[in-house]
């Protein structure tokens, strides 16, 4: 999939940008704080309709302006704008409007690298979840639409044991369970087939402990292995009653990163964190690129900093062999980017505007 | 406030009416014949002066017990819970059902800080213990997540009452192309798919 040209307006510090894009993709070098990242931003809003850096549509327009717009055609043609009085966003897909947003979603795939990602295997569980949680709304059709009932139902039934009325939000629990399961064994399946091919990941990288990736379901061991959502629910009332929330389901479950033995979270260190995150930004390019039948557009945010020479190495054969669509990579200096990517043209970006 | 002002403000409060569809009948209604409007006003006055709600089933009514209620002619043994008055109106148009109503004035949603206490549920249980004859109540609250969390929650009140508690099926539409039916229905129809009888 080819990003083929791109518009921006009064995103973050890009005013005005109308860019035709190279097939291979383009090399974007600017110091910090000139767009490089902002544009990368721009583009990932096609896919999702959110900032991949987890801002607020508010906080991505320009300050002064009424709103901001992308657009941008890869086989189809995907806009975006929102307007802040009003607080609404449109959305079309081939000049047409799009009434929800989820069917929208994921008509441009990209993936993106970024060096933030080492917060997915350094941070918290709700990184993780949000992680898996993009990746299976981008490639499993149902998931989407299940993971928003999943939420819709837990919001009510939480909302009813903050009340205190066990009998109400007792009354939840079946959506709830009904939903919730969808999203489990969507999850556990996309795990167990991906371990594999984590630990071969990181290995290429340069990663000489085995490396795994497992589901981690939230609870006491019992709690853990229940089959029955519904039972389990039932179950756990007094505590959720107590706690005024709901103490079990996917929505309070991990991905358990690990080296060896020990916790990547805990225990790795920055290096293997990072090598852990590129890993699985990878394994979620193949996963999008086998449920779309399209080679994921790749948005490398300076990742290649803070690599040694010989992981920069692997890292770049693992892009071409799973990755080798269009790579659109910001850096800060020459000297950051791979020579092998110089194939690509480079653009300047300065103060929120590209010189080509 | 000037008078335009004010009736486009009342006109915006509506359901389904913005500021520039409540502008337009602004002055839509200026540009008619002063009889038009007047009977308008009249009839809008006449449902706050007359209309209340049956203390019976809940249903909008001029008459208290209302039309319904009263009916000699209508089935005391069956009696379908709706979420609003207006369903009434949908169903009866069916002409299929001859029964009573019972209007809870919306669904369960602790979100809205709506819960039993604020529907038309205690009512429910004590018409139901104490109407003789009675022998089904029908559930038709919304196919929506909280029209069917509060159907789950009616069918714990009703069930230790010994009668029959049904729900209204869902599937797809009548006279409706299969190919145009959304997945969740689809998968609904298919669920609750029958033996064909002769």
């Amino acid at each position: 999939m080819q990003l083929t040209d791109l518009t921006v307006r009064n995103f973050r510090n890009i005013t005005s940008l109308d860019i035709e894009l190279p097939e291979a993709g383009v090399v974007i070098i600017g110091a910090n704080g000139q767009g490089k990242t902002n544009l990368l931003e721009a583009i990932y809003y096609l896919v999702l309709f959110r900032s991949f850096r987890g801002a607020k549509d508010r906080e991505l327009v320009q300050f002064g302006a009424p709103g901001f717009f992308v657009g941008g055609s890869a086989n189809t043609r995907v806009t975006a704008g929102y307007e802040v009085a009003g607080g609404r966003k449109k959305v079309t897909v081939d000049r047409e409007p799009v009434r929800r947003l989820g069917a929208a979603v994921g008509r441009i795939v990209a993936v993106p690298f970024s060096p933030e990602d080492r917060g997915i295997v350094a941070g918290g569980p709700a990184g993780r979840r949000r992680y898996i949680d993009v990746l299976l709304s981008l490639s499993e059709p149902r998931y989407l639409v299940a993971l928003s009932a999943m939420r819709v139902a837990l919001k009510q039934r939480n909302a009813a044991l903050r009340m205190g009325h066990g009998d109400t939000a007792q009354a939840f629990d079946t959506p709830f369970a009904e939903a919730a399961a969808i999203v489990l064994s969507t999850r556990m399946t996309w795990v167990e087939r991906r371990t594999g091919r984590f630990r071969a990941i990181c290995e290429a990288l340069g990663e000489p402990e085995p490396a795994q990736l497992r589901y981690r379901r939230h609870g006491t061991k019992a709690e853990e292995e229940a089959t029955d959502l519904r039972m389990l629910l039932a179950s756990t009332i007094d505590r959720d009653l107590r706690r005024g929330t709901t103490t079990v389901g996917p929505h309070r479950d991990d991905l358990q990163l690990s080296l060896g033995d020990h916790s990547l979270q805990t225990y790795g260190s920055a290096g293997q964190q990072r090598t852990a995150a590129i890993a699985l930004r990878l394994i979620e390019a193949e996963t999008l690129a086998e449920a779309t039948g399209q080679l994921p557009i790749g948005l490398y945010d300076d990742v290649f900093v803070e690599l040694d020479d010989a992981r920069q190495a692997n890292l770049l054969t693992l892009i071409r062999d799973t990755l080798p669509g269009q790579a659109i990579v910001a850096a800060p200096r020459d000297s950051e980017v791979p020579p092998e990517l110089f194939e690509r043209p480079r653009w300047t970006m300065r103060g929120g505007k590209l010189e080509t | 406030m000037s008078a335009i002002e004010q009736l486009t403000v009342e006109l915006g409060k509506l359901p389904g009416i913005g500021r520039k569809t409540a502008t337009r009948l602004t002055f839509h209604l200026l540009k008619q014949p002063r009889g038009a409007v007047e009977s308008l006003a009249r009839a809008i006055q006449a449902i706050v002066d007359r209309i209340a709600p049956c203390s019976t089933c809940g249903n909008f009514s001029e008459a208290d017990p209302c039309s319904i209620c009263s009916d000699s002619r209508r089935d005391r043994s069956m009696l379908c819970v709706v979420e609003e008055a207006s369903d009434i109106e949908a169903i009866e148009r069916s002409d299929e059902y001859r029964g009573l109503y019972h209007v809870l004035g919306g669904h369960l949603s602790p979100l809205d800080g709506i819960g039993p206490e604020d529907l038309r549920i205690d009512d429910l249980r004590r018409r139901v213990e104490n109407g003789s004859g009675l022998r089904e109540v029908i559930v038709a609250t919304n196919p929506s997540m909280e029209g069917e969390v509060t159907a789950t929650y009616l069918r714990g009140v009703l069930a230790p009452l010994g009668l029959r508690v049904t729900r209204i099926a869902r599937g797809l539409p009548v006279g409706g192309d299969l190919e145009y039916a959304d997945r969740s229905t689809i998968a609904q129809a298919l669920v609750a798919r029958r033996e064909m009888t002769e």
